[in-house]
């Protein structure tokens, strides 16, 4: 289907969708707070060397507190990946956004497509006359166009999948740190010592990714400069929606048009 | 025979014998104090001859019934008086023989500061006409008495190697604290350590509180330490002699003894790591002996060692399983780090601990060889990581280059 068949009047610019609704909202708050002070609580541990984190805990009692807010953190985390479990069970809108998040091999393409077309190194060999013929036999490799995305697009996905993997270990190897005596009654120490490293170094990882990755895509970004407001609001207008998730703006007005056609029929 | 004259011969009788008795104690000594009782009595350079005729009778001296001229012996040929001004030096020897040996032999008798020579004499410590016996309260060598004594010159005056801010660490001390604060006269004072009479330069290798010696003064009192210390690693060596081996200083302070369980303490629970490591993280040390380093390193990378250095007390540090006093090789099966003894050792905090606990390695200096899961886990972390990152950073500013260059050339 090609935009030129969808009437600018059926999906208006500033015509408002529900992108986050408040579950979802509350979950990413809950999700914010909890992680928050998981890292400010657990990081000291990892990067223990380090002058900063020991002014943070200077005061009497501070690691005592540090423990139990730390576990605190952990469980209302559980307690909210549970909730969103749930809720992608059960709600028809969370089993929806759950299969839109499933990855593709068409997430794979977009993220090569995006990146060689902001690149543009081919583009700029071909206006410099190298391989015309290739070029001109297979535009593919030129990047001209962006990739279109659904409802979420390969970085959101990659987050999503991120922080679904990130929990799973953080929880497993976490509730074994918790439970020292229960762990080495299973396994032996030199096991315990993984279940460590893993979950210092996920840490780190997680938390690296949220610092450089996720605060680049929805505060650093240009486009969306200091911050997008999706994660309050819950709110994406018809305009955001067209340019940047695309296939659901066709598929929104497709249904419309589908809509539309069937009330014109039954009149 | 009348009665009159019997009462008059019996007061007469009465009379004689008191009035001999009192001759004994003061004859000599009341024409002392007809000039030396006099408050205003001054020597030819201002000093004050005044004696305190009461001090002197409740001083030892004049309880025993010791008069001027036994002391001051040179006042037994003087005929006239007011004698002459300048008297000998009074030789407590000539009774106290055997202080007098030792104090001869002690730093105190030798001028052992080449310009300026100090000599300490018996008055210096005990007083001149006011000496007491030392269990009395009022003594100045009465024990709870000694460290004022001491520090009348030691903090100020006599300036030791070390300065009088070492002396003064003896004040924040658990034995001076038990000394001053509770009472308690068994406490160590600077003589308990240092010695009274014979007292020698810390430096001398006679001192009580030379390496060869000070495991025996402080076991005087520590004697169950002195025991376990004997008994472990350390004790064995020092009794062979090994000159790099731990004593009871090394660990505990000089001066400064702390209790373990003060903040300030080196051995207090988060510090005793730092006071180990200082033999145990040297690589001269551990080449020369044949034993590991890099214990703090390795404690440090640990939840143990993190935690406690937080300031976390109830974390285990070196002594929660190694043990303090008697540390012995992870070969003896007395100690606590001995393999059969792991679960019981770590039981201690982790109930229920099985055998699982030594399954593994405590102090991995090399990954790569001690405990290879870990290290495998910690390479693929960090290979995922860097890929990660990088992948990020490369998006971004592919991105970031995008924008600038459309802006550019579309304007």
């Amino acid at each position: 289907m090609d935009e030129a068949v969808i009437p600018p009047s059926l999906i208006r610019d500033d015509e408002v969708f529900l992108r986050m609704n408040l579950a979802e909202r509350i979950q990413h708050i809950l999700l914010i707070v909890t992680f928050t002070t998981l890292i400010i609580t657990g990081l000291p541990l990892v990067l223990y060397e380090m002058k900063i984190f020991k002014a943070l805990f200077a005061f009497e009692k501070a690691f005592y507190i540090r423990g139990i807010l730390h576990r605190l953190a952990a469980g209302v985390m559980i307690a909210n990946i549970l909730w969103h479990v749930a809720y992608s069970i059960f709600t028809k809108r969370g089993r929806n956004n759950f299969m839109e998040l499933m990855p593709r091999f068409k997430d794979a393409k977009d993220a090569f497509q995006v990146f060689w077309h902001n690149i543009g190194l081919t583009g700029f060999i071909y206006k410099k006359g190298l391989f015309k013929a290739f070029f001109d036999k297979h535009p593919y490799w030129l990047f001209k166009e962006e990739p279109e995305f659904g409802r979420y697009n390969f970085i959101e996905k990659f987050e999503y999948l991120g922080v679904a993997w990130g929990s799973l270990v953080m929880i497993l190897s976490g509730f074994f740190m918790w439970n020292v005596e229960l762990s080495l009654r299973l396994f032996p120490l030199w096991v315990h010592d993984i279940f460590i490293i893993i979950h210092g170094y996920e840490a780190i990882l997680a938390f690296l990714t949220i610092i450089i990755w996720h605060m680049y895509n929805v505060h650093l970004n240009p486009e969306v400069f200091p911050m997008s407001k999706v994660w309050l609001n819950g709110k994406i207008t018809g305009h955001e929606l067209r340019t940047l998730h695309p296939l659901e703006y066709k598929k929104i007005a497709e249904e419309r048009m589908r809509a539309s056609a069937k009330t014109s029929e039954t009149k | 025979m009348n009665v009159r004259t019997l009462i008059r011969s019996g007061l007469l009788a009465i009379g004689l014998v008191i009035w001999i008795a009192s001759a004994g104690l003061a004859a000599g000594d009341d024409d002392c104090l007809t000039c030396h009782g006099d408050k205003d009595l001054k020597s030819g350079r201002g000093r004050s001859m005044f004696l305190d005729a009461e001090k002197f009778q409740a001083s030892v001296h004049g309880q025993a019934e010791i008069g001027c001229a036994d002391c001051h012996a040179d006042l037994k040929k003087v005929k006239d008086f007011p004698h002459a001004e300048k008297l000998k030096p009074v030789d407590c020897s000539a009774c106290h023989d055997q202080e007098a040996a030792q104090l001869k032999s002690s730093v105190h008798m030798q001028p052992h500061r080449v310009e300026n020579p100090i000599v300490v004499t018996c008055a210096d410590c005990h007083g001149a006409h006011d000496i007491r016996k030392k269990d009395d309260f009022e003594s100045s060598v009465f024990s709870i008495n000694i460290p004022d004594t001491c520090d009348r010159c030691h903090l100020e005056r006599v300036k030791i190697k070390n300065g009088g801010a070492f002396v003064r660490q003896y004040q924040q001390s658990v034995h001076y604290k038990a000394l001053q604060k509770a009472g308690l006269s068994l406490s160590a004072n600077c003589v308990t350590c240092h010695g009274g009479h014979e007292v020698k330069a810390a430096g001398d290798p006679l001192s009580r509180v030379s390496r060869k010696f000070i495991i025996k003064t402080c076991g005087r009192c520590h004697v169950g330490i002195e025991r376990d210390y004997l008994e472990g690693v350390h004790g064995k060596d020092y009794v062979r002699g090994v000159k790099d081996v731990p004593v009871c200083t090394d660990c505990h302070n000089e001066h400064g003894i702390l209790s373990p369980t003060d903040l300030s303490s080196r051995v207090y629970a988060t510090k005793i790591a730092a006071v180990c490591s200082r033999c145990h993280d040297d690589e001269r040390l551990g080449r020369q002996y044949g034993f590991l380093t890099s214990r703090l390193k390795t404690y440090s990378a640990s939840y143990h060692g993190t935690a406690s250095k937080f300031g976390e007390t109830r974390v285990a540090n070196c002594a929660s399983c190694h043990g303090f006093h008697d540390i012995r090789t992870s070969a003896d099966p007395k100690s606590p780090i001995n393999t059969a003894n792991l679960a019981r050792t770590c039981g201690q905090c982790h109930p229920g601990a099985g055998v699982n606990f030594a399954k593994g390695k405590i102090h991995v200096v090399s990954a790569k060889t001690e405990s290879q899961g870990s290290h495998v886990a910690k390479i693929i972390y960090i290979v995922i990581i860097g890929g990660l990152i990088s992948v990020f950073l490369l998006f971004i500013a592919a991105d970031l280059f995008h924008r600038i260059r459309t802006r550019w050339t579309k304007p």
